[in-house]
């Protein structure tokens, strides 16, 4: 369970996070939306350890995720896949998947052989470029070599920035329903920002509304959904 | 004929020391942004070492080892006790502003020049001495022809040569040299990775430093050793890496043997003191018609 307790934090000079408190279940979708400027992208950044808070708790599986490193962060199974399809453009799809599991290659040396072709089972059309820049990919295809990156890791929480980002609606929903069909079969806890809220609450367990920095409502996706007060409200739809 | 084939021949042999000058400060520059006008100043320290250690009676494997070792525990030291505390204090009074976090760990890195510099004086007291070559320095007599190379000259090549495989395998093949692509490339999605940058970049200051050092004994016999003997040899570098791209380590070394090639034309064919005319003139026109440098990256482009 990755638990919230009256976060606040900063982005530079802005108090992008003023008091944030909710819970996200252990194998659940528990997407997190509102508009430009809520403070989604920072929470992420605060708890993958990019961005420092201010005071509050944060803890994943008990272990408080607060003060540590993004390096130490990882290796506790939090993945984090930014916004904006962050792949290194000028590695190979190869370099880019195998560079999510470096930290693991000495100790779980076989593990690691199995979790790269899982990754090219997952998503085939990465194995067809696997010796290509990353840079020439398409955008969807840069999405999923950023999760890839982020799974191959073996997390237990998935921190998800706006996968849909940019991206042509039937992509999305083929990345997303992969993801969905992770939690399934393996259990993984998936922490999705998104500004697309209908796609976000058709595929989540659980939907925090965030608006300029605090929680409005935090209930599950299909209440959400149904909620038209709440959708013209903060969501302008 | 002849003249032609020395020439050749020196400008390989001194391209070959400016390639790993040049590979020594993209290194650094990719790995931490900071372009280190210490480098030279490290690879004189670990000369003298060297040196000294030759002096007292030790063989001069030992010596290049000692010196090897010692450029690689001086180029950490100075990431880890002066680069590192002043990134950290980046929200801090003078280092807020974004120009000068960029302006003063290379202005710390000028300063370590000078520490070194004056400690190299005081330790040795700033006399200048011979350094040996492990091999013959005098032209290789063959076939009762004398070949414009001397033993020494084929060593420097082979060394450096076997440097730059060595790297290139390093930087390709192994998890480490991945990491440190990652970390120069884009240090945030390699810390998301699980990579330790910190510990990355201090292993980019290492490395350099044995590159740097490695420059030095090579061409100290050449050259004389004191405390400022270096000096010039870091603006050819420097030139070299900048011809480069400064970004690309391939583009480096290519620079580094133009330049040795491009010093011993105007040295031979023309006059010694026209040396750095030639070279600010060479390296106008490369900023001229290639401002990203020789092998300057091509921004792929976001659509």
């Amino acid at each position: 369970m990755l638990e919230i307790r009256n976060l606040i934090a900063s982005y530079g000079p802005v108090l992008a996070i003023r008091d944030i408190s909710f819970t996200a279940d252990a194998g659940k979708i528990t997407t997190v939306i509102g508009a430009n400027g809520a403070g989604k992208s920072t929470l992420l950044r605060v708890i993958s350890g990019l961005e420092p808070a201010t005071s509050g708790s944060i803890t994943w599986q008990g272990h408080s995720l607060l003060n540590k490193t993004p390096e130490a962060i990882v290796r506790l199974g939090v993945a984090h896949v930014p916004e904006g399809h962050a792949v290194i453009a000028s590695l190979t799809v190869a370099e880019n998947i195998e560079m999510g599991a470096l930290f693991r290659r000495r100790a779980h040396k076989q593990d690691v052989r199995v979790a790269i072709s899982e990754m090219y089972a997952l998503f085939p059309r990465l194995e067809e470029r696997r010796n290509q820049l990353a840079g020439t990919l398409s955008g969807g295809e840069r999405q999923m070599l950023a999760i890839s990156r982020a799974l191959v890791s073996r997390p237990s929480l998935l921190l998800l920035d706006e996968p849909s980002l940019g991206l042509a609606p039937l992509v999305v929903e083929q990345i997303i329903a992969t993801i969905k069909q992770l939690c399934i079969s393996t259990g993984l806890s998936v922490l999705l920002v998104e500004q697309n809220a209908n796609t976000a609450l058709a595929v989540a367990d659980h939907g925090v509304l965030l608006s300029l920095g605090s929680v409005v409502a935090d209930q599950p996706a299909s209440l959400m959904r149904a909620d038209s007060a709440l959708r013209s409200a903060y969501l302008g739809y | 004929m002849d003249t032609a084939l020395t020439t050749l021949f020196l400008g390989t042999t001194r391209g070959a020391v400016f390639a790993l000058v040049a590979m020594g400060l993209v290194l650094v520059w990719r790995g931490a942004g900071i372009v280190n006008f210490a480098q030279m100043g490290q690879a004189m320290f670990s000369t003298y070492i060297a040196s000294s250690l030759i002096i007292s009676g030790h063989g001069y494997w030992f010596a290049f080892a000692t010196a090897l070792i010692a450029g690689a525990l001086l180029g950490a030291l100075v990431d880890v006790a002066v680069m590192r505390p002043l990134t950290k204090r980046s929200h801090s009074g003078i280092l807020a502003s974004e120009s000068m976090r960029a302006t003063v760990p290379v202005i710390a890195s000028l300063g370590i020049l000078g520490i070194l510099q004056s400690l190299a004086g005081m330790l040795w007291a700033a006399e200048e001495r011979g350094f040996p070559s492990p091999v013959s320095d005098v032209a290789v007599k063959a076939f009762g022809k004398t070949a414009p190379f001397t033993n020494f000259d084929l060593f420097i090549i082979i060394v450096v040569l076997l440097t730059l495989a060595a790297t290139t395998l390093f930087f390709t093949k192994t998890g480490m040299g991945l990491a440190m692509r990652a970390t120069a490339l884009n240090p945030e999605v390699a810390r998301l990775s699980g990579i330790r940058i910190g510990r990355v970049r201090t292993l980019s200051w290492a490395i350099s430093g044995v590159a740097s050092s490695l420059a030095g004994l090579l061409i100290t016999p050449s050259a004389n050793l004191s405390p400022n003997t270096l000096d010039l040899i870091l603006i050819v570098g420097f030139t070299a890496a900048v011809v480069g791209g400064l970004e690309s380590l391939p583009g480096s070394v290519v620079g580094g043997f133009i330049l040795g090639l491009l010093i011993a034309v105007v040295n031979v064919y023309d006059a010694p003191d026209d040396v750095f005319l030639a070279l600010l003139i060479f390296l106008l026109v490369v900023l001229i018609v290639k401002p990203g440098g020789l092998f300057g990256s091509k921004r792929v482009r976001n659509v």
